[in-house]
């Protein structure tokens, strides 16, 4: 049970999800309500200059509210009090969704959260002599802009099989609020 | 549609709807695999938000978007204004419009629950034109109650109407 003396100004919660797919997208779509195609329909999604579907905007924020309640033990041990974020870029396919609360206030049995996303897009994967060994849908469409590159959001690493250049970026920053019941 | 047009549409929203009342109000019936299905979507696996249904089972928090989502479909994008003598919907374009932010206040409320009859009302909070952009962004002021006049949520909608879409 997490109760208010086990917490401090720092403190960080994280999830991490890396199943963004088509098809949960349509799901999503499904069950949400949500059915502009720009979310399900790649065709559709180039028409409108997206270079291929996007995830809904509040579907990200599924993953906000699930770290709560799994930190809350299912709104057991208190209550999510609000969750406020804003979207400033695209989630899409393939993306790794990281999703961080870091502990901002403590006031009474309030705890204040600074929350973030941050998607990590793999482009593609390079031998030495870099050639290509591996694309991904990012590299594969086109989705890495130049803005990306100046904003230093585009890095690489080594990984196994080479060199895997990718993009890391904010997509949703927000806060948020829980009350502990003790 | 040219400059002029666009800047002297985005006036009249920010006067016509700044803090005014959204006539009408949607209505969502919460059924039990509705609520599930948006659960097992985040890999939720706790009993309290997918188990049977005699079990008395609450929808997880994730199923603001929901209602989130009607709120918009219905009373944002239905909403119509005269202008000129002529009636306008507020989004003329709703290709143009973006989700650009949102917020979901709990704060007294109690939890969803399938059979649950929710009832959607709005208002709209501030309007405000980005000139260099010429994006106009608003917020939604979103009420929901169950059918016993409860609070189950508070949600408020930022969204961006890109040029040409007002």
């Amino acid at each position: 049970m997490v109760k208010i003396s086990d917490l401090k100004v720092g403190d960080i919660i994280r999830n991490e999800f890396d199943g963004i797919t088509r098809e949960l997208l349509r799901r999503y779509a499904k069950v949400s309500g949500d059915t502009n195609p720009i979310h399900t329909n790649d065709a559709i999604a180039e028409k409108a200059g997206l270079k291929g579907v996007i995830a809904h905007g509040l579907f990200s924020f599924g993953f906000i509210s699930k770290l709560f309640e799994d930190f809350l033990s299912g709104e057991r041990d208190g209550k999510i009090i609000e969750i406020d974020i804003e979207m400033r870029a695209f989630v899409r396919c393939g993306d790794l969704l990281i999703t961080e609360a870091t502990v901002s206030k403590i006031e009474g049995k309030r705890v204040y959260f600074d929350v973030k996303q941050t998607t990590i897009t793999k482009v593609d994967i390079k031998d030495k002599d870099g050639n290509i060994i591996k694309q991904f849908e990012a590299g594969e469409r086109g989705y890495i802009t130049q803005k990306d590159i100046d904003r230093g959001l585009v890095k690489t690493k080594e990984v196994e099989e080479g060199i895997l250049t990718y993009r890391e970026r904010v997509a949703t920053p927000g806060h948020a609020i829980i009350e502990l019941f003790e | 549609m040219d400059d002029e047009e666009i800047k002297k549409n985005a006036e009249f929203l920010i006067q016509n709807l700044a803090n005014k009342e959204v006539p009408g109000h949607a209505n969502v019936s919460v059924r039990y695999k509705n609520l599930v299905e948006f659960a097992k979507i985040y890999g939720i696996t706790d009993p309290k938000y997918i188990g049977p249904e005699e079990d008395g089972i609450v929808a997880c928090h994730a199923f603001a978007n929901y209602f989130t989502v009607k709120a918009l479909y219905k009373l944002l994008i239905g909403m119509k204004l005269i202008q000129d003598g002529k009636e306008r919907p507020v989004v003329l374009n709703p290709g143009k419009l973006l989700h650009a932010g949102n917020k979901y206040n709990w704060e007294g409320c109690v939890d969803v629950k399938p059979g649950d009859k929710l009832k959607i009302t709005a208002k709209w909070g501030k309007v405000w034109l980005i000139e260099e952009t010429m994006v106009l962004f608003a917020e939604l002021l979103v009420t929901v109650k169950n059918q016993n006049d409860e609070l189950v949520c508070k949600p408020t909608v930022t969204v961006a109407v890109r040029p040409g879409g007002y």
